[in-house]
């Protein structure tokens, strides 16, 4: 028996669903609202205490970090193999999940909740705002809501976070100059983990990713998002995930390979 | 030929070589100079311009991390295998270079330097503007001193993951299951220092620290592995937003 527990097919909530259906493994899905705060509720915390999605329980193997899980898939199932053969490229494709995982994926994180979060606590009740944050059980995590909640994350962090994703745009663009693919010639779990983020940048990143400015990225998201696997797993999505998928398809050019 | 740069026998450097060791790999031995504030030299940023040990040498390739380059030795010289029996091991192994990476390493570094971190000469702080941006902002972070808040923050990641190591400990002998596994090879080094930096362990993770000191291959790589690292210096960076 294979449980999902997690929220949208997006960044690391994402992975997990994005890996097993690339590789055509059935699972039961549970959905965990995160904007309900349902990953910090009783009844996902007896999952995972920690309060962090996604958490996938196979059998008697309660996992919870993400990219950890994304190799489990891959080792644990069959289907199409999502490593490289070679421990060369794995260390790349290893290298870059790291990076992403690391520096920009926080990065685009803090930017996105301050954007899209923060202003949905404007004008509630500090003391409710305070309660809510008591669920939360890893301080580090809690030091990151309270500075949603009370819009308190310093500009110059937010700064430092968009010269971090704008290097990493550069960055993916040089590689993929090189080759097809993060982590060499095949598709990988590198590819998975930076789409998982980076799936809406045509849309929401005009400026910095476009066919002239980043045309290596370009190809590549057109790629990533003509995969029926990947298709596949935004239809997962309930809320607005799913809508921001179709539009960078829209805009890329991409044919829906999913009815 | 296989070369490999390394710190001396502490922490990621250790992990490395107690894996070289494991695999009864030859290697070139380049010991960086850390007192030396050496691993910022223009030369050796020229091999990893992040300025971080270990650094590995596999003919004309070049590999950073040290859980990474752990996995790669294991993937490219399959005996003894050290990653782990089946894939529930593996996922164990994969778990714990991750919680090195991010709530281990980090925190050690800056208890560590906050309890006997020194002071660059001039020519030694220069030299961090070479740095990437991300790693001279948390040198200069370092320089400046981190704050009692940040010290108590660390230590508090330390205590809990010493609780996390017991935990895994008191269903299996060691951390990846019934074998001895790269998870151990990854968490000994810097679990061993917990002691000498004020953190008491769980009994558990005392036997289990006192087993792997044990091990032939370990003390072949590190000695008796029990020391405290010439010097302090920077570990990963602390993750930003949770």
């Amino acid at each position: 028996m294979l449980e999902v527990y997690t929220w949208e097919p997006n960044a690391n909530s994402g992975k997990p669903l994005f890996c097993l259906k690339e590789k055509q493994v059935p699972f039961v899905f549970h959905y965990i609202d995160m904007g309900k705060r349902e990953h910090f509720s009783p009844a996902f915390l007896k999952i995972n205490r920690d309060g962090t999605i996604p958490a996938v329980v196979h059998d008697d193997l309660v996992m919870t970090e993400s990219t950890p899980i994304m190799e489990y898939i891959d080792d644990a199932f069959d289907g199409p193999a999502l490593r490289p053969a070679d421990p060369w490229w794995r260390w790349r494709m290893r290298q870059v999940m790291r990076y992403m995982d690391n520096q920009v994926a926080p990065a685009l994180a803090m930017l996105a909740s301050n954007r899209l979060a923060t202003p949905q606590f404007q004008g509630a009740d500090p003391a409710e705002l305070k309660r809510e944050l008591e669920k939360i059980p890893l301080p580090e995590r809690r030091a990151a809501w309270e500075k949603l909640m009370f819009n308190k994350t310093p500009p110059a962090d937010l700064a430092e976070s968009a010269r971090r994703v704008a290097a990493a745009i550069r960055h993916f663009d040089g590689l993929l100059g090189e080759t097809p693919w993060l982590a060499g010639p095949d598709f990988s779990l590198a590819d998975i983990n930076v789409f998982a983020t980076f799936y809406g940048l045509p849309t929401n990143q005009p400026e910095q990713v476009n066919a002239q400015t980043t045309p290596h990225l370009w190809d590549w998201l057109r790629c990533c998002h003509a995969r029926t696997g990947l298709q596949q797993a935004f239809q997962l999505g309930k809320g607005y995930i799913g809508q921001r998928a179709a539009e960078a398809r829209k805009l890329l050019g991409v044919a829906e390979a999913v009815a | 030929m296989t070369a490999l740069f390394h710190g001396g026998p502490d922490g990621y450097s250790a992990a490395v070589l107690i894996a070289l060791a494991e695999k009864g790999l030859a290697f070139e031995n380049h010991q960086v100079d850390l007192a030396a504030f050496a691993q910022h030299d223009p030369a050796f940023l020229a091999i990893n311009p992040a300025g971080q040990l270990p650094v590995l040498r596999d003919g004309d390739r070049t590999l950073t991390e040290a859980f990474f380059i752990l996995l790669y030795l294991d993937e490219r010289y399959p005996e003894p295998p050290l990653g782990g029996a089946d894939p529930k091991a593996r996922y164990a192994v994969q778990k714990w270079g991750k919680y090195v990476e991010t709530h281990i390493a980090p925190n050690l570094a800056i208890v560590d330097w906050d309890q006997r971190g020194r002071t660059p000469d001039a020519a030694q702080q220069a030299r961090l503007a070479a740095l990437t941006p991300e790693r001279q902002a948390l040198w200069t972070q370092a320089l400046n001193g981190f704050s009692a808040e940040d010290v108590q923050t660390a230590k508090a990641a330390l205590a809990k993951a010493a609780d996390r190591i017991a935990e895994d400990l008191a269903r299996q002998d060691w951390l990846a299951g019934a074998g001895w596994s790269l998870a151990d090879i990854i968490v000994f080094p810097h679990a061993a220092r917990f002691a000498s930096l004020g953190l008491t362990v769980p009994a558990a993770v005392a036997d289990w620290l006192a087993r792997v000191a044990q091990r032939p291959a370990v003390q072949q790589a590190i000695g008796r592995g029990d020391h405290a690292p010439a010097v302090a210096t920077m570990g990963p960076e602390r993750g930003r937003w949770g």
